[in-house]
Formats: structure tokens, sequence, C-alpha cells
């Protein structure tokens, strides 16, 4: 059986009776336990996914109605809820933490009958940039186990590259989506902020952060696009996205297409190889009728500082609530001074968060609140209007998703702002709301790299319009493990 | 320049002991060095929502019960309190 299959090969299949959800589970199942002790995707797994396998088999079996995932099985980032299973955000702080409700996008995937084959490794809440940060251990980039499979969801794009299941959902705050999609060359969407529901999302920068789907290609991309999207009483940000199907027209090309290359991400700081393949790319769109042209967006060299400011201070007041008494239990109060208590508790948090805790309390106080915090909330809007700027121009923007291939593990751990800076190419469109898809493109001595595409708000039809028109132009190999 | 008392303070303020976590000082103050970077974006004349909701669209605020068996995930809920450390 080939668990390579896409969402829609696997739907075909299922609907054909040409294969049983349930044995599409159990060999998942078995390629899990295979190859897990050499990349660690997950942090824990769906006990009951067999289970759950029979039951939708015994309803196609008896022709009643069956959600439109047909029991496809799909990993999920550990930091969003999922009733009755442990959400630990990677954290000692929640090792424990069984959710007691299901986040919206759970609830949309359930009601169309996915199976949550398990819960995924990722950055301690989501801080970071290579999954290095979990308490539960690294996760391995399937294409070369000695290197970093990108994060923070880096277990949900090691599960979707290393065949652990059909599709995945992530959280990208700066680019946690698309990072580790480029890293393991897989398809990886950050949507407009609002058109998917963060209710059940565990906090960490609630102006920025949105959960995206990932996936081999950027059709099942818009599958899953489609079921997770849309308004949410839950959800005050969220938007109504109309009558919106992602996954038609797909196919209309990028003819006549006026896309901008973003200069501050093509040139210094920019590995040689990314930026070859992303020359590579802009030329097939150009031979495929796209108009590619340079587009200076003059704010993006502060927008690693405007970023980090604004994600510390939300996560500062966002982590405050781990105090070891509503979350986190480990020791009694019996004994202790309120602060103390606390101080002792939060020891529980890795080096990422406590440096975040540390800076979100700095940058908004007193004092300092006028240079960093209300400082970068001005850029931000600066860089919105950059952006809107340059959306009168063009159709679609275009940067390499990193400025560098992935690195070793261990490479970069204990120099938090050569992190940091990494992140420059995809945290624009976080800070302006704007949609972005990382695509893979390009293999370089065995690693990935990949394309990114931004689209103005809620253009999200053109931009996987975009990407799938260059993905039609790749010939990729399949993960060696 | 920022000082490292003020680091200190700051991780004081939010519950973070640094204690044996010097390490962490440097890093902080190394990153807000970099954060430096603002003072040179013109941006003094932008302006900036804080309220990006109006209060109208808020829902109703009325009592909607949870699920009970919630509270006693609490390790420290005691049948009718949670019990918490000392504040004075």
């Amino acid at each position: 059986m080939n668990l390579g299959i896409t969402a829609t090969q696997y739907l075909e299949q299922i609907k054909n009776g040409s294969l049983t959800v349930e044995e599409f589970i159990s060999k998942t199942m078995e390629r899990i336990n295979k190859v897990e002790p050499s990349i660690h995707a997950y942090i824990s797994l769906n006990n009951d996914a067999i289970s759950q396998a029979k039951q939708i088999d015994k309803k196609l079996k008896a022709k009643e109605n069956v959600g439109s995932c047909l029991g496809m099985p799909i990993s999920i980032k550990d930091n969003i809820c999922t009733k009755g299973m442990k959400t630990t955000c990677a954290s000692k702080m929640l090792e424990n933490f069984v959710a007691p409700y299901d986040a919206t996008v759970i609830s949309n995937l359930k009601s169309q009958d996915a199976i949550i084959i398990g819960k995924t490794n990722l950055d301690e809440f989501a801080m970071g940039i290579s999954t290095e940060f979990s308490y539960f251990g690294p996760s391995r980039n399937p294409w070369n186990t000695d290197y970093v499979p990108g994060g923070s969801s880096g277990g949900s794009a090691v599960s979707v590259s290393a065949l652990e299941c059909i599709a995945s959902l992530g959280s990208d705050t700066g680019g946690s989506v698309r990072n580790p999609a480029s890293f393991c060359s897989v398809v990886g969407l950050k949507p407009t902020y609002g058109l998917v529901s963060r209710y059940g999302l565990i906090s960490y920068a609630n102006s920025i952060e949105q959960v995206g789907p990932m996936a081999r290609t950027v059709e099942d991309t818009a599958f899953i696009l489609n079921i997770i999207s849309g308004i949410d009483q839950h959800d005050n940000t969220t938007i109504d996205k109309g009558k919106v199907d992602y996954t038609k027209e797909l196919d209309v090309g990028v003819e006549g297409k006026r896309i901008g290359i973003i200069s501050e991400m093509i040139g210094e700081g920019v590995d040689k190889q990314v930026a070859a393949a992303t020359s590579k790319a802009i030329s097939k769109l150009q031979t495929l009728g796209a108009e590619c042209n340079e587009v200076s967006l003059d704010s993006v060299k502060f927008s690693v500082a405007t970023y980090y400011t604004i994600a510390a201070t939300e996560a500062g007041s966002n982590l405050a609530r781990y105090d070891n008494i509503r979350y986190g239990f480990d020791f009694d109060v019996e004994g202790y001074e309120f602060n103390a208590y606390i101080s002792k508790a939060r020891k529980n948090f890795g080096p990422e968060v406590t440096r975040r805790m540390i800076l979100g309390s700095f940058v908004p106080s007193a004092g300092y609140v006028g240079k960093y915090f209300l400082k970068a909330l001005k850029v931000r809007s600066k860089i919105k209007s950059e952006i809107e700027q340059a959306f009168k121009k063009f159709d679609l923007l275009i940067a390499p998703t990193s400025p560098v291939l992935p690195f070793k593990i261990g490479e970069k751990v204990d120099d938090p702002l050569s992190l940091y800076l990494l992140d420059i190419n995809t945290i624009v469109a976080n800070l302006s709301g704007i949609p972005a898809i990382s695509i893979p493109y390009e293999m370089t001595n065995g690693l990935p790299i990949g394309i990114q595409f931004f689209a103005n708000s809620m253009q999200e039809k053109t931009l996987l319009q975009a990407a799938y028109a260059l993905e039609k132009t790749t010939n990729l190999p399949g993960v060696p493990i | 320049m920022v000082k490292r008392e003020e680091i200190v303070h700051a991780a004081n303020l939010i519950k973070i002991d640094l204690k044996d976590h010097e390490k962490y000082i440097e890093q902080v103050e190394k990153i807000l060095n970099y954060f430096d970077i603002l003072d040179n974006a013109s941006a003094e004349s932008e302006s900036f929502v804080t309220q990006e909701m109006s209060l109208d669209k808020l829902r109703d605020d009325k009592y909607v019960p949870f699920d009970e068996k919630l509270i006693t995930q609490l390790k420290n809920y005691k049948g009718t309190f949670v019990k918490a450390p000392k504040m004075i």
C-alpha cells in the first residue's frame, strides 16, 4: 500500500472500495511505529484511531452519510486542544494537561470524519524555528536526520513529509507553518488573520497567530483549508469567507499575473543556493506568463525587532496563567509565599519561553514602552501600509521561505538572536495579516528549499493558484526514510 | 543602554527567578540591543489601533455554565475552593 498518496487519491480509493479506512489507518500506525524512533514527529498518538476507522468503514458499507474526509488520518500540532487527548504545548508545564474541549478547527475536522491520528511535536509554546526547544526532545528532518525540521510546527511537517499522515494542522505566529514546510519539503499555508478560528489554539501571540494546513500538495492544502476556515462564534476575530471553494479553479495558471519579488528577502544574508533556486522559480513563472518585477519593502529590515517585541509582549501576558494553580501542578502550595511559589513553578519553562517571558515583561514596561512596544506597533502599521501599496501594483509577492537551508541540530541553539533573524522572510505576513504559502521547490545536497508566495488579505484562492502553477513545474524525489 | 538590574527587575515582575541563570540576562541584553534598530525606523507619524473590534460586535454577556467536571481537573481543588499559596 502506498502511504504517500494525496488526499484526493485517498478519497477516490476509499470511494471506489479499493481501500478501507481501517487498512490505511493500520498501515499508517505501523509506519509511525517504524519511523518515530529516528524522527520523533509525535508527542502522543490516538489509541482509538483503528476503532474510529472501523466505525467509518461500517458507515460507508451501510451507505450512511460520511463526512468529506472519509477517515483520512490528520495530525495536529500539540498546541491545539483536542478533547480527551493530551495537549502539552511541548512544555513540562502542560505535560499532563488533557484538553476538556475541542478547538473549533478540530470540531470542523471531526465533523467531516477526519481521524486525528496524533499530536505533533513543536518548540515549547510554539516559540522557536527548529523544534529543538521541545521539552520532549527535538524532531528530526526526515531528509537528513542530523538536521532540524524547522519550527515551530516541526512535528507536523515531519509527520506529513515522512508519510505518517495525509495532512496536518500547524500554527503560524511568525512563520511556524511555512518554515518547517520549507525545511521538510511539504506545503504549508498561513491564512489571512481571521480566516481560521483560533478558539482552542493555546494562546501565544493572539494578534498575529493563525492555524494553518500542511500537506504534500497544494490541492490537499486547499482541501483542508475549506474545512477549517470560516466564521466562528467562539472567535470574534474570524471573518466571513463567503461561498468559496479553495479546491476549485486551482489550475488557472499565472498568465498575466503581476508578481513582485521582494528585494529585501533575496539579497544580503540569503544562502547562495536558496537565492539560485528562487531565481529559477521566478524564471519558470515568467515562462508561464507571469510578469515578475522587484519591489522594495523598506521596513522589512525592522520586521524582526517589531515582531519579537509584539510577540514577546503578548506571550508575557498569555503565559502569566501558568502559575501551578490553574495549570501545571507538580508541588503543593503549603509553606510557600505567593510570589515564591509561582517563581518556582515557572522554572518548569524551558529556555526560549523563559527568555521571551523576560522580554515580554521588559519591552512594555514603564520607561521602555515608548522605545520598544509602542514603537513596534507604529512600525507594524508602516509595514502594513507598505504591503498595501505593493498590492496596488502586484497580485502576488514572492520570496524564498527561509533565507537558509535546514541547519544541523544543536548548531544554533545557544544563539537565540541568530535564530530570530532567520524569521525575516516570513514574519511580514503575520505582522500585516496577509496570507502566505510555502511550496517545495528544490533539493540541494539532499536538503529541501521552499518558495513562498504572499497575496493580499482574503486572496487565498489567488495564492493557491500561483502555488499550484509553480508546483506543477517541479519533480521532487520521494522522502528517503 | 539597558542596565542588567533593569532586566533582573523585569524578570522579577513576571516572576521569573534568574538565580543561576546569568546567561539569560546576557542573551536578553543582546536581543534588546538588537531591538534598538527600531530607533532608526521613522514611524513617528504612524497610528495604530489597540481596539480592532467595535464593542457592539461582542456577544451578549450572559452566564453559560461550563462542564462542571472541568474544575475537578485542578489538582488543588478541595470541594468548594481552590487552595492557593499565602498572599500576605
